[in-house]
């Protein structure tokens, strides 16, 4: 009895080891190892080309304490991931419950709110920008017939992050609506049946059903979009002219670490970001996953 | 009965508006794209349609990009990233969420920990180790970044963890090992989700622009994103061109996502409602 | 049966590795292919500006039929293109032939293995004589230790620009070569019309190398010492001309800032809000491609400050890889680029610019309608566009700090001198 057990336990890890042997080597070597150079990276003052790099040690975080942009850009992008991340999961939940269901156009409305993955970023930025131009752009122009005043949408620091969020909530609802639509598939149809015959309406069922189901899906969208949010720097990049005096209070930690390392060559003091970027990830991420415990349902 | 009325005209007031909002930025490609430069660059919000409606930047992009070539390896690429992504991502899915083994959460640390990092910064790496073993400018270079994701084991992961646990046991009473166990009984169930990994590991490759612009630099093996990026000058865009560009490159994928979104809605609906 | 389904499995991760291997294959296949038939050739060219694209491939295309020689040219836009090359250059698969630019040589300058040296292959040639280019521009491709890296492609000078519609409604004279930078401020001022969302003209910060950049060196003032060590910010001659700007600012004359900051200002020209704005040569093929533009609107030369009339003038040069595998052909490439009948075509074609000189009387006919000649012109009173090994650093930092004098919240002067301080501090660690 013992023995089988004990054998059991190593048959499994044996399988286990293999199937996750892929997965492993493949990280570790396109991932993993350029993760512990960028650390290695960011003790050095950086020459061109990766040749002529001198040990620094502490100095490239030394400045990164002290430098405020640092600290502003991360304040930046925690008000852009409070904004993107609930509105856009949120949203999606909604439209996949909706459209979970039997209904007339269907298949017309989950292609529309797919749409804006398709499409090139910067077809997508150009035709934004237009659209919040604060002299020309359509949306000010209708703000103006109907009476209210002008905003200045991508230049005004208070509320420049916020545009660039709702863009991409605009931008990301599509995916998050596909990842809840998988994930409904495998709630069982006979709970909904079972409920029905309760005499649940479809608000009880949403709450006692599709939530507690989904909570597995939910908990992927959770992560994988504060981690993501975090990361904003693409539509920065596109919507915001680097002149524009919103930048300062607008541009994330990507954005910084991108300027640093590929615009003024100081790839040390850019890894230095990414480090500080990654601990703040780091932290949230475990927070996540110890309150998981709380109100994700595993079968 | 009324109920219900009032809740389905609720319904498609709600969808029909974000609808509209979804589709603004999309009529304004398609307009721009048969517009002259001097129109779609005019700053006046209401030249909104084209003074008459051209085809020439449809024509000029054809003339100027060989899409047939673009589409041929955008697709090897995808479909390279979609095999090695959903093959390794639901080995590793199952055996995260089902198996026990030494250093299980310690491997799973660094899936998630390869999560958090911006993936600008795997680029120039990555390019090196390519570059190294001498196949820049090949499909293997293509495929090279997709080999393994972890955004896909995490996603198969949390999909293997909400199935119900009866099914596994009933099959190993049944005399399955555990790799016929997740072959024949756990890894169908999750057609959904794979599908789903399939759609997104499609979209990224498709958008990726940084690593084929670096790693595939030759007309050969040229995919649509750095294509299409070439058509913006360091001091002018050419508008139209641009627009007309991304919608014959993004049609075939709206395409490929209304033959594969039948997936969400009959096949997995079935096998759900058998349990 | 058992046995059957790990097969099974074990198969499929074969796929995966066999993919791979596959790619491994084929890649070897075309690489061998590229040696064995070595007769033909193909060069990559990397470049930036699409809008040169279709020419470059025009004066290429004689190239191969002169040679053989084929060329791939490949197209990365500016944002990108210096990522692309540094990777390139790290990993040693750089293009054959690719632009250099004057904000970035010093740094390509600094080993030995990265640009090809072309000094021997220069001074064997019959074709190019660096002295055909003007001398500040070649003195930018050669290293401090004589090697020479580039040979000039281009050059790009200023103008002023005017929508002559407006101009005859306010019933002033077009601008001409005895405009003083106060005269421009002047009628700047005069055509100003808010109520007809009119400005008088439309510059930013960012706009520096077609216009204020300008105004300082023709003041008597300079942003980098000629030695390259200090900054000229804090000079009063420097100071006196940004006052200038300031005053323009001031004087509200532009468009609000936000309006600056999220368009280009030749779009305001285009669209017919901004009567004035200065623009480089190398905007040309976006004018010219513009209806309202052709029917309205005309170039002039720069205003004269009290030390002449000054324009910047930068111009990019072909450089090679020093570790591909034809630097043979890549060198015939250059030359032949290089060369006057190459760098005539390249000016007939309305290219841009070029470096050769002598050349550019035919680029000033290629749009007869503007008057292209006094970019042509400007030549003559130019000065080099300011750099230093690591210009990037330094220049972002100048564009950043004076959003703050535009957007009105800071004197100009106040931050001229921050900038010369900041930029004394970048300067000593180069």
């Amino acid at each position: 009895m013992q023995k089988s057990r004990l054998t059991r336990d190593w048959k499994e890890c044996i399988w286990g080891w293999f199937f996750i042997l892929p997965t492993m080597l493949g990280l570790i070597i396109l991932n993993i190892i350029p993760i512990v150079q960028t650390i290695y990276q960011s003790f050095f003052k950086t020459g061109s080309f990766g040749r002529g790099n001198i040990f620094v040690g502490l100095e490239n975080y030394k400045n990164l304490i002290e430098d405020s942009s640092v600290w502003q850009s991360l304040i930046n992008t925690f008000k852009y991931a409070i904004v993107e991340v609930p509105l856009s999961i949120v949203i999606a939940l909604v439209l996949a419950v909706m459209l979970n269901r039997k209904m007339r156009g269907r298949t017309f409305y989950r292609t529309i709110f797919f749409l804006p993955m398709v499409v090139a970023p910067a077809a997508v930025a150009m035709v934004w920008r237009w659209l919040f131009n604060s002299e020309f752009g359509l949306l000010n122009k209708l703000l103006n017939t109907v009476g209210i005043g002008e905003v200045n949408w991508l230049s005004d620091p208070k509320i420049t992050v916020y545009v660039v969020a709702m863009v991409g909530v605009w931008s990301v609802i599509g995916y998050n609506m596909v990842l809840f639509l998988a994930g409904l598939q495998e709630i069982p149809r006979d709970f909904y049946e079972a409920s029905e015959i309760d005499g649940a309406n479809v608000f009880q069922q949403f709450f006692h059903i599709t939530l507690p189901q989904i909570s597995p899906t939910m908990f992927f969208v959770l992560v994988t979009r504060i981690i993501a949010s975090f990361q904003v720097f693409d539509m920065i990049l596109m919507m915001v002219d680097r002149s524009s005096p919103a930048l300062p209070k607008t541009q994330s930690l990507v954005y910084l670490f991108y300027r640093y390392a590929f615009v003024e060559n100081n790839k040390g003091y850019g890894s230095a970001i990414v480090v500080l970027l990654l601990v703040i990830i780091m932290i949230i991420t475990v927070i996540q996953m110890i309150m998981q415990k709380k109100w994700v349902h595993y079968e | 009965m009324k109920k219900i009325k009032y809740g389905t005209v609720i319904k498609h007031i709600l969808l029909v508006t974000g609808a509209i909002i979804m589709l603004v930025p999309f009529v304004w490609m398609i307009l721009t794209s048969f517009k002259t430069i001097s129109e779609a660059t005019q700053m006046n919000p209401f030249v909104i349609f084209p003074s008459e409606w051209r085809i020439d930047a449809f024509e000029n992009v054809i003339r100027k990009m060989d899409f047939l070539k673009l589409y041929l390896n955008t697709f090897l690429m995808i479909a390279g990233r979609i095999l090695c992504a959903v093959l390794t991502a639901t080995m590793a899915g199952y055996a995260f969420a089902r198996l026990k083994f030494k250093g299980k959460n310690f491997c799973f640390a660094l899936v998630l920990f390869q999560m958090m990092v911006p993936t600008q910064i795997f680029i120039i790496p990555q390019y090196l180790m390519v570059s190294k073993i001498g196949m820049l400018n090949t499909l293997f270079s293509l495929l090279f970044p997709g080999l393994v994701t972890a955004f896909g084991t995490f996603l198969l992961k949390q999909n293997y963890m909400s199935l119900p646990k009866e099914l596994e046991e009933a099959a190993r009473l049944d005399g399955c090992n555990i790799g016929q166990t997740f072959l024949y009984v756990m890894m169908p169930l999750t057609k959904a989700s794979m599908v789903a990994l399939g759609i997104f590991t499609a979209l990224f490759a498709y958008k990726d622009l940084m690593w084929p612009l670096i790693a595939n630099t030759e007309q050969s093996t040229m995919t649509l994103a750095p294509a299409l990026s070439k058509l913006q000058g360091q001091f002018s865009s050419n508008y139209p061109e641009l627009m007309a560009a991304s919608l014959i490159a993004c049609l075939p994928m709206i395409i490929l996502y209304l033959l594969f979104q039948k997936q969400f809605v009959e096949g997995i609906a079935t096998s759900g409602g058998k349990l | 049966m058992k046995w059957k389904k790990i097969v099974s499995v074990i198969l499929a991760v074969c796929m995966v590795s066999g993919l791979a291997a596959c790619g491994k294959d084929s890649g070897k296949e075309e690489s061998k292919k590229t040696d064995n038939d070595s007769k033909d050739v193909e060069l990559t060219v990397a470049i930036w500006d699409s809008n040169q694209e279709p020419g470059l491939r025009t004066i290429m295309d004689g190239f191969t039929e002169e040679t053989g020689v084929k060329v791939d040219i490949q197209v990365t836009t500016w944002k990108d293109y210096w990522t692309m090359l540094e990777a390139a250059a790290t990993g040693g698969d750089m293009p054959d032939v690719f632009w250099m630019h004057a904000h970035q040589i010093d740094q390509y300058a600094e080993y030995d293995d990265i640009l090809l040296d072309l000094t021997d292959y220069v001074e064997k040639s019959e074709k190019i004589k660096l002295d055909n280019y003007p001398e500040e521009i070649s003195d930018i491709y050669i290293a401090d230790d004589g090697r020479v890296l580039g040979v000039p492609k281009d050059v790009g000078t200023s103008a002023l620009w005017f929508n002559k519609t407006m101009f005859d409604e306010a019933g002033i004279e077009y601008p001409d070569e005895t405009w003083t930078w106060e005269k421009f401020r002047e009628v700047a001022k005069q055509l100003t019309i808010p109520e007809k969302d009119q400005y008088g003209l439309a510059m930013k910060p960012a706009s520096d190398q077609e216009s204020w950049c300008s105004t300082v060196y023709a003041y008597g003032g300079e942003w980098l010492s000629e030695d390259k060590t200090k900054s000229g910010f804090d000079k009063p001659e420097t100071l006196e001309a940004m006052k200038l700007i300031e005053g323009i600012i001031q004087d509200g004359s532009m468009p609000e800032y936000s309006v600056l900051s999220e368009n280009d200002t030749v779009a305001l020209l285009e669209s017919g809000k901004a009567a004035m704005v200065f623009l480089g040569s190398y905007m040309l093929p976006r004018l010219s491609a513009n209806d309202y533009v052709r029917e309205n609107c005309d170039a002039a030369p720069l205003p004269v400050g009290p030390k002449g009339r000054c324009s910047t003038n930068m111009g990019l040069a072909w450089s090679a890889s020093a570790g591909g595998e034809h630097t043979e052909e890549a060198w015939k490439l250059i030359e032949y680029l290089g060369s006057e009948k190459a760098q005539i075509q390249q000016a007939e074609l309305g290219v841009t610019m070029s470096a050769f000189n002598g050349t550019n009387d035919k680029w000033a006919a290629y749009e007869p309608q503007f008057n292209l000649q006094v970019y042509v012109d400007a030549l003559e009173d130019d000065v080099i566009y300011p750099y230093s090994k690591n210009t990037q650093v330094w220049y972002q930092m100048i564009l950043d700090k004076m959003v703050s004098v535009w957007d009105g919240k800071r004197p100009m002067e106040e931050v001229c001198l921050e900038v010369a301080d900041e930029m004394n501090a970048y300067l000593a660690e180069e």
